[in-house]
Order: structure tokens, then C-alpha cells, then sequence
């Protein structure tokens, strides 16, 4: 314990954080949906592995799984899985100029421009994949 | 005087009279010039001279008068009346923190915090002052000048959930002077300062709320430093397991 606590004859007051603290302001809580969403991205991601494990197993298998995709269970998760793939990606990019500095010489790149180019990346990324998928 | 008047509710915590801080409500004058700190210098003055905070610059320097203001850490300096008024307002001591009387908080595990990643500069070796001073370039001034703006007034760590669930987390004033005096160009203490800020309760029990950056009332930004922090240590780690021999 601290030294100005000895020497004070009282003890001091400690206050515990409520459970609930994440609803308490809008940002915590925009912080907790970030941190929920990496669980749906990562189920996202097992589901994905899993069909290619079916693939594997050949077209019966893998049209078998496609078929069960309709059911509304699984519609909705990807409804939802797709809304927090999108808000963690900008939350993540968007975060980018402030963490990474980039010098070019004695030029440092403005941050602004650093995130602006990421999203521009990745709009452009996921573009030719969407092409190259739903062409 | 202005006949009108804002109610401000105040936390009160009288250890040799109760277990638990209560509230109190006090009926100040409006002035629309007054910031919180007046109001509680007037209360102090005027109505109750036992309520107890802590105050000295008035001018945003010091950092010792952080409190919450309506569950926000502000600096009480720098926190008009007119921004709430006529509605009640409600001034606690800084979440997070101990409390010792009133508004008062005990800010001894930051003091130990701070010392431990030694915000000052490190030489491996002194240089003798017939050399003269160490010189830096305003590029190398403006690698870490925004960091050295930091006046300790702790209302990152209050508004900090980590420190507040997690009390051994370094916290993100101690972590952002850790990294503004590795940014230094004179200093030569990276070594010894990642030692506690890449510690298990240094920059990796960050979550990255951010909440600290938000509040910061100077314009540092912890949250930043910390991320760079993560950055550099995995790089210099990935470095010294691909290639140890550049340490040697």
C-alpha cells in the first residue's frame, strides 16, 4: 500500500468498476461492439474452413451444406456477421495513421492521407474479389 | 453577483465519519464566466469550508484539479458552468482512484507507475559539459513533442475501464511518456523502459478503448502511443528472432 496511506490514519474509499460500465457512455459501448464482433468474424471464418473441409469430401457433401445455408438461422448470422465484418474493418483502418507512421525522407506522411489510402486499398481489394467471385 | 443560481451535487467522503462517500447538494451564483474550480472555491469560501479537492494553477498547467464533472474526467479549471447550466450538476472524484476525503484521491500507484518507466533521459554514458549541450533537429523535436505535453492529470486513467478493472496496468500517461522519451534522439533508455512498458501489464493489457485519447484535456494521444508501442516491440522482437545477430 502506498506510503501516504500509513501516514494517513484513515482508510481511503476504494471504488469498484460496475459490471455494467460498458453501457455507460456511447463510446464504451461502440468498444464493446468492436470487441463482439471479432466473435462473429471468427465464426465467419470457421464456418468458411468448415466448407472447405466439405469440399474436400466432394460436391455432395459441399451441395448438402450449401442447401442448409438457407435455413433462416444461418441467413441471419451472415446478416449479422457482415454488419460487424464491416464495422470492425473501419474501425480497424481507420486507425491506421494514428499507429503507423510512415517516413518518406524527412517527409512524414499525414495521417489522413495514411487511412484514406487504406480504405481505398481495401475498397479495391474487395472490388476485384467481388468481380472475380460474382462475375 | 448574478441572482441566479446552479445546483451542484457534490461527493463527500468524511473517513472518520462514514464507511461510504455520500452526496451533497450546494446552491451556488451563476456566473457565466465561472468554471467548476470557482464554483467549488466559492462553496469552500462561502458555504462549507470542510469540502475537500485539490487545486492549484487555474490555467490548465498543474493537472491537480481532474475530477468528474457529470461522469466525464475534466480538468475542473477548464469546465464552464454555462456549458450545463441550468441543469444540476454532479462533481465526483476521479473514477478509478482510491478516495481519501471528498474529492480527494490517492494518486500513489501512478507516482510508482511513472517512476518505473523513467520519464527522464537516459545516457549510457554522460557526455562532459565542456561538449556542450545534446542537439536536435525540429524533426527530432516533433517525434515526440506532442507526448511531452503531458501534465499528469490522470484523466486517461479515469477514463480507462483497463486500469479500472485491472489496477496493475501501467496505464496510459506512464506508457505515453514511456514512448515519448524512447522517441527522444538524446536518450538511450529504450531497453530499459520496455522492460515494464511491454511488460504483461504494460501496453499489451490495452484493448484499445481509446477513451484516454478522448479525454486527454492537453491533445496527447496514449492510445497512439501505446499501439506503437505494440508496433515496435513485435517488430524488434521479430528482428532479434530472425536476425540475432543485430543485437550483438
Amino acid at each position: 500500500m502506498s506510503q501516504s496511506q500509513t501516514e494517513y490514519q484513515y482508510k481511503a474509499y476504494e471504488p469498484k468498476l460496475s459490471p455494467t460500465w460498458w453501457l455507460q457512455s456511447r463510446r464504451y459501448f461502440m468498444f464493446m461492439m468492436r470487441e463482439l464482433s471479432s466473435v462473429f468474424v471468427a465464426a465467419f471464418v470457421l464456418l468458411l474452413l468448415y466448407q472447405l473441409f466439405l469440399l474436400s469430401k466432394g460436391p455432395e457433401a459441399y451441395a448438402a451444406f450449401q442447401d442448409s445455408l438457407l435455413n433462416p438461422i444461418y441467413i441471419v448470422f451472415y446478416a449479422i456477421a457482415f454488419v460487424f465484418s464491416v464495422y470492425h474493418t473501419i474501425t480497424w483502418l481507420g486507425v491506421i495513421g494514428r499507429i503507423q507512421v510512415v517516413r518518406i525522407g524527412n517527409f512524414t506522411l499525414p495521417p489522413v492521407v495514411l487511412t484514406a489510402s487504406t480504405f481505398v486499398g481495401f475498397f479495391a481489394i474487395s472490388a476485384a474479389i467481388g468481380y472475380f467471385f460474382l462475375r | 453577483m448574478s441572482d441566479k443560481t446552479i445546483s451542484i451535487r457534490v461527493t463527500r467522503f468524511r473517513p472518520e465519519e462514514e464507511d461510504a462517500p455520500t452526496e451533497q447538494v450546494y446552491q451556488v451564483p451563476y456566473q457565466e464566466d465561472w468554471v467548476v474550480l470557482d464554483a467549488l472555491n466559492y462553496i469552500k469560501d462561502h458555504v462549507d469550508g470542510t469540502l475537500s479537492y485539490r487545486w492549484s494553477c487555474r490555467m490548465g498547467v498543474c493537472g491537480s484539479c481532474g475530477m468528474m464533472v457529470n461522469g466525464e474526467p475534466k480538468l475542473t479549471c477548464a469546465t464552464f458552468l454555462k456549458d450545463y447550466y441550468p441543469n444540476e450538476m454532479v462533481v465526483q472524484p476521479l473514477a478509478n482512484f482510491p478516495i481519501v476525503r471528498d474529492l480527494v484521491v490517492d494518486v500513489e500507484d501512478f507516482m510508482a507507475k511513472l517512476k518505473a518507466v523513467q520519464p527522464w533521459i537516459i545516457r549510457e554514458e554522460e557526455k562532459p559539459i565542456e561538449e556542450g549541450e545534446y542537439l536536435q533537429s525540429p524533426l527530432e523535436l516533433k517525434e515526440y513533442k506532442q507526448f511531452s505535453q503531458c501534465i499528469n492529470c490522470l484523466l486517461c486513467y479515469s477514463a480507462c475501464p483497463v486500469y479500472g478493472l485491472e489496477d496493475v496496468f501501467v496505464g496510459p500517461a506512464a506508457l505515453a511518456l514511456s514512448y515519448r522519451y524512447n522517441m527522444d534522439s538524446r536518450d538511450e533508455g529504450y531497453a530499459q523502459r520496455t522492460v515494464v512498458a511491454a511488460s504483461s501489464e504494460g501496453i499489451w493489457e490495452c484493448t484499445f478503448i481509446g477513451e484516454c485519447s478522448v479525454v486527454c484535456p492537453k491533445g496527447v494521444d496514449p492510445a497512439a502511443a501505446i499501439q506503437r508501442t505494440k508496433v515496435e516491440t513485435t517488430t524488434n522482437w521479430f528482428k532479434s528472432f530472425l536476425m540475432p545477430w543485430g543485437n550483438k
